[in-house]
């Protein structure tokens, strides 16, 4: 599904030039579960961001689903970005001003999905992650872990191909925190291809491979039985 | 996907309602005064365009006299429209309409007092689009006798009765026969004559009657053998609109010195009918500069309403940046933010808009009291709702338009992460926003002030006579005719200090003539004398100042006498005026005395040559001065003997005071609502700068912590978040000084005599803004100052 080669990303400011990604090279096959790990500042944020399409490579290629994307236009990828891939945040990022129903519902809006439609899907994955009760709340009226739920159930309710989670327990306790690795497997399981960044050895173990970088490369692979 | 813009637009104005309130106040009161004001300049430039042929018909004029006695002339002599007629193809049409007032119309035993009718050609009806409802369009005026009048005045003599073939009474039994009725005129027509009479008849009257003559030598046969007469407004309708209206001039002037020799050169003017109502005949500024200013300061008004708006939502979209992020992230494209965002203003803007709608309801009455205008918000005038329209809308794009694109355009990584604070923390934009608004409301209050100024220069101008407690009123026939009984009457009353009399009102003399003659008058002179008519004692009763010679005696002789004042002597170029040859018209006579000079017009004008004559024949204004204190006994004392001699017209007299005041009641307007603007100019820029300064305490609340944890006392904290905007306001002051130095200055050019504007106001104006900003300001400073800093700290 993914295969990146020879990446690069640099960040400069006036006096100092940082290389977050040094040549770095790796794939992801359809329906992995895969988790990065590695110090601060190793570049597991720039490579997720990266993947998202959220911001481009300097050097290097990135082949998605067999396109080539690395120097496409924001449009592109934006276009791209919302049929294919769900974000889950370390701070959950759900929208203050909207209920749990209506952040679930807006990237089918973004995607022109028909109203009935929308309820119908809104309604199921709101199901599934157990969060129905709450539909009308807002975000400021759940705990960390139910809001943790509803942002994953708003990055799969269009049925994503690819989930990219960005330290998805790190706000949350452990007993939340495996609620939601339990869910992020679940949907694994259902075919979903998962990458996954975390400092947390507990979590890096629901997957099925640890990709571990410094200074912008990869330093090992474990692939978990 | 609307109702959902629409649905998290609302929640965050509930979720922000500070910055909702000081976003919707703004909108509103900018709104609504901008439409008030829109509303009035769209009225005063919509004068006379109700006519179809508007733009083939002008209005003739004529320019007499040269230099300093130069004179335009509205109203022209009767015969230019015949010849014009008949002797110009382009001309298709005239119309003459020779207004008259003050005069009582009895229908049974009923009277009224009409001040506003006139003599005017048939063709009235058909040249202008007045809708004649009764009556015959091609013949509305059978015969002399015959009156058209408008509707509501019909139903003020008649009531409900038909009014046609009705007969009204006036003069000596002269009786009128209703032949038409026109609709009432709209309140933008220049044309507001409520009953009008064939011309034929004044014809009759004046000429064929009253065997009409200047010198008691020659009689004129008819009005259109009359050049001297200029009491006639002259309408020609041309044939199409591209017709040379130089070139008519010069026929028209050919014409007249052709006919007249005597007076030539005589150049002639065309006015546009469009123009009339602001513009003079020569087509200098009559409204217009008035309408400009009003139209600009009413977009100031809008602008810094809007300016409010886009500083406020583009301070706050920092807030905005984790949202904006997280719906892009999840797909939004940019143009659905950015219509997120427009829906958003808009929201805020419907909310603003119907408060601005009720007010403008609610106040209308009370703005067309004081604009003197008949606005009125029905549906059938699309033209105000037009400007209603285009105002909304034009403010809504200013407003919304900027924000949304900031917002849209966001880089959802920087915004996440926090970085987008550096792009937007950059605050130049938002600096200069602030800067436009002081400057604007700075101008504005520069402005008040000058045109105070001027106003209580006008008030306590010494215009070389005493007006103080003096009030005049117009004698009728036989009253005048027994002057000397109404004067010995008043005298008798303690009240009335003493009565003279004059041809005119003496605040705006208004006659003038350039048929004047003197013993080495130069060849190429073209002077102009303004006359005026006086009894022996007006002099001295008005305490004029007599240079050299000799007042009137009240001796025959004086008929041969002329006074004139400073002006006149340095004009005409006397060296010792005194008992030199001076021709006026048909009359030959000396000089005898010359006057310090006084002020017989506005002061917009300088003062003109003058020339007193002794005529107390044709003195038909009565002036008396009273005691001040009992002036209402005087007022009594002049009612009493007015009804001896015209019991049916009611008395109308005027204190000199106020009608000098009346003169300038455009400039006192101006004064008020240049108040108004500002007032709400500043409140309104308060407004954005205290939503500013809130923002930025907050903003900064750690940074205060950190400092008062250092050390840092209240007033140095206060200091750095002031310092902050006073630099800006300084700024203001500094760009708008010269700007309204040069508006206010070309204001004043229309006044020949005026104020310097001086640096006082300046430092008012200057001053006055920065305390005000100040005072803003320090609300939130203080506030932030005071903040306990473990706190500020803790909620980082």
């Amino acid at each position: 599904m993914i295969k990146i080669t020879n990446l690069e990303k640099f960040y400069r400011t006036e006096e100092v030039e940082t290389i977050a990604l040094n040549k770095l090279s790796m794939h992801v096959n359809t329906g992995e579960f895969v988790a990065i790990m590695g110090p601060s500042g190793c570049g597991k944020s720039t490579l997720l961001n990266i993947l998202g399409m959220l911001d481009d490579p300097d050097e290097g290629s990135y082949v998605f689903n067999e396109i080539e994307v690395a120097h496409f236009n924001e449009r592109k990828r934006a276009d791209l970005r919302k049929h294919n891939i769900g974000f889950v945040f370390q701070s959950f990022n759900l929208i203050d001003e909207l209920t749990v129903f209506e952040n679930v519902e807006l990237p089918l809006i973004y995607t022109g999905v028909p109203t009935a439609e929308r309820v119908k899907r809104v309604e199921e994955v709101l199901d599934k992650m157990q969060i129905m009760h709450r539909r009308n709340h807002y975000p400021q009226q759940l705990s960390g872990g139910q809001q943790q739920r509803v942002a994953i159930a708003r990055a799969v309710v269009n049925k994503p191909k690819l989930i990219l989670a960005d330290e998805p327990t790190g706000n949350l306790d452990s007993s939340n925190g495996n609620d939601v690795m339990e869910l992020l497997t679940d949907l694994n399981e259902q075919g979903t291809t998962i990458i996954m960044v975390t400092h947390s050895e507990h979590d890096a173990r629901y997957s099925h491979r640890i990709i571990r970088l410094l200074d912008g490369q990869t330093v090992m692979e474990n692939i978990m039985v | 996907m609307i109702k959902n813009y629409i649905k998290t637009a609302w929640r965050n104005i509930l979720q922000n309602k500070f910055y909702a309130t000081i976003n919707v106040t703004g909108l509103t009161v900018g709104l609504v005064v901008g439409l008030f004001m829109l509303l009035w300049v769209q009225d005063e430039l919509s004068f006379d365009k109700n006519n179809t042929k508007a733009k083939n018909i002008y209005k003739v004029g004529i320019v007499g006299g040269t230099g300093i006695s130069k004179q335009i002339f509205s109203h022209i002599i009767a015969p230019v429209a015949t010849f014009a007629k008949s002797e110009i193809p382009e001309v298709k049409d005239a119309v003459r309409v020779m207004p008259l007032g003050d005069a009582p119309f009895k229908y049974k035993d009923k009277v009224f007092y009409e001040s506003s009718f006139a003599f005017t050609d048939p063709s009235y009806f058909t040249v202008f689009d007045f809708n004649l409802v009764k009556g015959d369009k091609r013949n509305p005026f059978p015969d002399n006798s015959s009156i058209v009048i408008t509707e509501s005045t019909a139903k003020r003599y008649f009531g409900n009765e038909d009014p046609i073939g009705k007969i009204v009474i006036t003069g000596q039994d002269e009786q009128n026969k209703v032949t038409g009725v026109i609709a009432d005129y709209p309140a933008n027509s220049s044309f507001q004559y409520h009953v009008l009479m064939p011309i034929s008849r004044f014809n009759d009257l004046a000429y064929i009657k009253s065997k009409k003559s200047y010198d008691n030598k020659t009689i004129i046969s008819s009005m259109d053998a009359d050049w001297s007469n200029f009491g006639f407004e002259t309408y020609l309708l041309l044939k199409n609109d591209n017709v040379n209206t130089v070139a008519l001039e010069k026929k028209l002037q050919a014409i007249h010195e052709r006919q007249n020799p005597i007076d030539a050169p005589v150049p002639y003017l065309t006015q546009p009918l469009l123009k009339m109502h602001l513009y003079k005949a020569d087509g200098t500024d009559a409204g217009m500069s008035t309408v400009s200013t009003f139209a600009i300061v009413a977009l100031m008004l809008l602008v810094i309403a809007c300016i409010n708006y886009v500083n406020l939502s583009t301070a706050r979209s920092m807030l905005r940046a984790k949202e904006v992020s997280m719906r892009k992230i999840i797909g939004a494209g940019k143009f659905q933010l950015f219509m997120q965002f427009m829906v958003e203003t808009a929201l805020l803007f419907v909310i603003a808009s119907v408060f601005a709608f009720v007010l403008l309801i609610l106040l209308l009455p009370e703005f067309n009291q004081f604009s003197g205008k008949q606005i009125a918000l029905n549906f059938s005038n699309y033209n105000i709702w037009l400007c209603i329209l285009l105002t909304l809308v034009g403010t809504l794009a200013a407003s919304s338009i900027y924000p949304a694109l900031l917002l849209s355009s966001f880089e959802p990584l920087k915004a996440l992460k926090g970085k987008i604070s550096v792009s937007i923390g950059n605050v130049a934009f938002r600096r200069i926003l602030v800067v436009l608004q002081f400057s604007a409301s700075i101008i504005l209050i520069i402005g008040t002030l000058v045109i105070g100024n001027q106003l209580r220069f006008i008030r306590n101008k010494n215009l070389g006579y005493d007006k103080e407690n003096v009030f005049s009123f117009s004698m009728r026939n036989d009253m005048q005719k027994h002057f000397d009984v109404v004067k010995t009457e008043l005298l008798k009353n303690p009240a009335v200090l003493s009565v003279t009399r004059a041809g005119r009102d003496i605040i705006t003399n208004g006659s003038s003539t350039g048929n004047i003659d003197w013993d080495g008058k130069p060849a190429n002179s073209n002077m102009w004398f303004n006359q005026v008519y006086a009894d022996k004692d007006l002099i001295p009763f008005f305490k004029m100042k007599l240079l050299s010679g000799d007042n009137f005696t009240g001796v025959v002789a004086d008929s041969a006498h002329f006074i004139i004042n400073e002006t006149a002597v340095k004009e005409m170029g006397l060296k010792d005026p005194i008992g030199k040859r001076l021709r006026i018209q048909a009359r030959n006579g000396t000089i005898i005395g010359v006057v310090k000079d006084f002020h017989f017009t506005t002061i917009h004008k300088k003062i003109e040559p003058a020339v007193f004559q002794y005529q107390p024949n044709y003195c038909w204004k009565v002036y008396v001065k009273t005691t001040g204190r009992d002036a209402q006994q005087a007022i009594a004392a002049a009612i009493a003997s007015w009804k001896q001699y015209n019991n049916d017209v009611p008395f109308n007299y005027a204190f000199l005071d106020d009608t000098y005041t009346k003169m300038y009641t455009m400039e006192q307007k101006q004064g008020s609502l240049f108040n108004l603007f500002a007032t709400i100019a500043i409140v309104i820029s308060c407004l954005g700068l205290f939503g500013l300064a809130t923002y930025s305490a907050q903003v900064k609340t750690r940074e205060i912590g950190i400092r008062k944890v250092l050390g840092a006392s209240v007033a140095k904290i206060i200091r750095l978040l002031a310092t902050e905007f006073m630099v800006l306001i300084i700024i203001a002051i500094v760009i708008a000084m010269p700007i309204a130095w040069f508006a206010m200055n070309s204001w004043l050019q229309d006044f020949a005599y005026k104020i310097n504007i001086g640096w006082v106001v300046f430092l008012f104006a200057g001053g006055g803004a920065s305390l005000i900003a100040l005072a803003t300001i320090s609300i939130q400073s203080i506030k932030a100052a005071l903040a306990n800093p473990v706190k500020s700290l803790r909620s980082e």
